[in-house]
């Protein structure tokens, strides 16, 4: 059952980020990211990383599109006319991969496929995460961290503002 | 919980990133520093930086011979990274020395301009030493976001706008291919360590015509090779290099391009040898093919910057002929080219900033008419420069080409060889068109050239030496490359 979970996701994942790159209103590309961001984690948990899978929605679901959303009121991008067209073309598409990952949760909640046999073959709780993530992956957490200073200092550099051409003026 | 605090603690030998993390904290310290700094003075930044780059080349230096290993093997400071991790010093401090006057010239005198350019060497030695495809992935991710801004420094200048804006789309692009391949490369070997996916992939030689591996090393190759400026994958670099200022694109033809074959050499050395006759097949056409476009293309160039662009995409290609030999000959001679080339190209493009008018870059070919005889010294040197590009003796240009192209042969590869020496004869036009307008051609007569600062001179005056030592003594550190590769 668990393939055929992972196959139903994957295309739920794959219809969902596509029409989130095709679809012109912003908010509802957000809302397709987050169908996908959803069947990501139950995909996560599918593999055995039920850790990962939480975060994945708290994270990316819960913060990430918050501050998408957010973003998208800041600058007004959500065209303020209503589009031509028939309205079923809009939200059925939604509808269906939201029914889609709705099956798939209850479906794990109240079957879950690991269950059946035990836990799955690698089953990764948050301690053996932890051990893995400070021990192997020490380095790659410490540049990481130094990556989004750098990141941090060059966008703040580049979004600084900074009257350039009055200064020349002043100068010279 | 003690037990598992202690074993942690017991992998990490902070010796093995002793290097970067020096650079690091400089760096970090500049950005502070910076802060207290009154608005504009940039000369005690780049003295920082300097002294920053003199202590990391220290701690460099004295690892030489003594390879260090940490984070349970995640990272290695072998010799292969410490003579990488040489040459990125070298870009950088000859970088700085040419910009101070530079980006003040033009207008951005801005204090976070050399902590950039420390986090990019940075980035660049995790890339070199890093054994792990995420420490690859991330010091090339550092490199490159650094590179991003500092191709847009510029601000208000709409060219360096396309630069970086071009060059983090294009290299966000190659990014996702080169994370598309490790994980399918994960996904085939459950690991990340390139030690462990090697032994693997030997163990299991039925995976070697798997065609998730395949698509894997493909996607990979695609990402360095991207980096690398390697036809097909080198669209981005004239406009990029043409864009950005001066100095970042001497700093980014040399050191990132180095930290960029380092990876990828070690890449293909230590995971895929099993794989060997099968890539060197693919980049025996992608060395061809780089050779010949950077080099035909560059021929109908009268921009000097992207004549030099197209000219490093064709030295790209002469690097890739040392891959393809894949023997001790042809990789200690990238080693060796690289360290050349940073000496060559940076220098050369140390004197296009000085042929700057006042107020306005001057990077025409008509606009270097007579800068020969207005500028003698410089005239000298940047033809001197040139010549090492073009690979004749007694310059380090030739020492490499002819390592690189002895190694193809002693491998067998007679074609590539007498391919790459016709390439570099189609190279001497384009160069020695430059000095037509150098010394033949009568200079404008109101031509207010730039003063001549003296930290420009000292990075010019490193290139030379550089380039004279390695063209006349280049058994000494063609010894320290054979040392230094695995």
């Amino acid at each position: 059952m668990a393939s055929i979970l992972f196959y139903i996701l994957a295309f739920v994942l794959l219809a969902a980020t596509l029409l989130c790159v095709t679809c012109r209103n912003p908010v509802h590309a957000v809302i397709y990211l987050v169908k996908g961001f959803f069947a990501l984690a139950l995909m996560f948990y599918l593999l055995g990383a039920p850790l990962i899978a939480a975060w994945e929605v708290i994270v990316y679901v819960g913060a990430i599109m918050v501050l998408f959303l957010f973003i998208i009121m800041v600058l007004e991008l959500a065209p303020r006319e209503q589009p031509q067209g028939p309205g079923w073309k809009r939200w059925v598409p939604g509808l269906m991969l939201a029914a889609a990952v709705i099956f798939c949760s209850l479906l794990i909640i109240f079957q879950d496929p690991s269950a059946a046999s035990g836990n799955p073959a690698h089953f990764v709780g948050p301690r053996a995460f932890g051990e893995a993530l400070f021990g192997r992956f020490g380095l790659a957490v410490e540049v990481v961290s130094f990556q989004l200073l750098f990141a941090a200092v060059g966008a703040y550099y580049l979004g600084r503002y900074q009257p350039r051409e009055q200064d020349k003026e002043e100068t010279s | 919980m003690e037990n598992l605090v202690q074993t942690a603690l017991n992998n990490v030998n902070m010796w093995a990133i002793m290097p970067s993390i020096i650079l690091v904290c400089f760096a970090m310290g500049l950005l502070l520093i910076n802060a207290f700094l009154p608005r504009g003075a940039t000369k005690p930044a780049m003295w920082i930086s300097l002294i920053g780059l003199a202590v990391t080349a220290f701690s460099v230096i004295s690892g030489w011979g003594s390879p260090q290993y940490g984070f349970s093997d995640a990272v290695a400071l072998d010799n292969f990274a410490t003579f990488f991790n040489v040459t990125f010093l070298i870009a950088a401090a000859m970088t700085i020395l040419m910009s101070d006057d530079y980006i003040r010239r033009e207008g951005y005198p801005i204090g976070e301009y050399y902590p950039l350019i420390l986090f990019t060497t940075a980035g660049a030695m995790w890339m070199a030493s890093g054994t792990d495809m995420m420490t690859i992935f991330l010091g090339l991710e550092v490199m490159s976001i650094s590179l991003y801004v500092l191709a847009g420094f510029f601000r208000g200048d709409v060219r360096s706008n396309e630069a970086g804006l071009k060059y983090f789309l294009l290299g966000a692009f190659s990014t996702g291919f080169l994370l598309y391949g490790i994980a399918l490369i994960y996904g085939v070997t459950g690991s990340t360590r390139l030690s462990e996916i090697g032994v693997f992939l030997n163990a299991h030689p039925s995976l070697l015509s798997n065609p998730m591996t395949l698509a894997g090393i493909m996607l990979l190759s695609i990402g360095f090779l991207f980096k690398i400026a390697a036809a097909p994958f080198h669209m981005w670099t004239p406009d990029v290099y043409e864009g950005a200022p001066t100095p970042i694109t001497a700093f980014m033809s040399a050191g990132p391009k180095a930290a960029a074959f380092a990876a990828f050499l070690r890449i293909m050395e230590y995971c895929f040898f099993s794989l060997k006759p099968e890539w060197t097949a693919v980049l025996w056409a992608l060395a061809v093919l780089t050779m010949i476009i950077g080099n035909v293309i560059a021929i109908s160039q009268t921009n000097v910057k992207r004549m030099l662009a197209y000219s490093s995409i064709a030295h790209a290609g002469y690097a890739l002929v040392g891959m393809v030999a894949a023997n001790e000959i042809g990789y200690s001679a990238i080693l060796f080219y690289m360290l050349a080339y940073t000496f060559m190209n940076i220098g050369a493009f140390a004197i296009l900033v000085l042929a700057g008018k006042k107020g306005e870059e001057n990077l025409t070919l008509e606009g270097l008419s007579g800068f020969g005889y207005k500028r003698p010294l410089l005239g000298v040197a940047f033809t001197i420069c040139l010549f090492s590009l073009m690979g004749i003796p007694p310059t380090a240009g030739f020492a490499g080409k002819f390592y690189i192209f002895a190694g193809a042969v002693k491998a067998g590869y007679i074609w590539l060889a007498i391919i790459g020496v016709l390439n570099s004869a189609v190279s001497l036009y384009y160069y020695l068109r430059v000095m037509v307008y150098m010394y033949f051609r009568e200079a404008e007569e109101d031509y207010s050239w730039v003063k001549v600062p003296v930290s420009v001179v000292v990075s010019i005056v490193i290139a030379l030496v550089g380039i004279f030592y390695l063209g006349i003594i280049p058994g000494a550190v063609m010894d320290l490359a054979r040392l230094a590769i695995f």
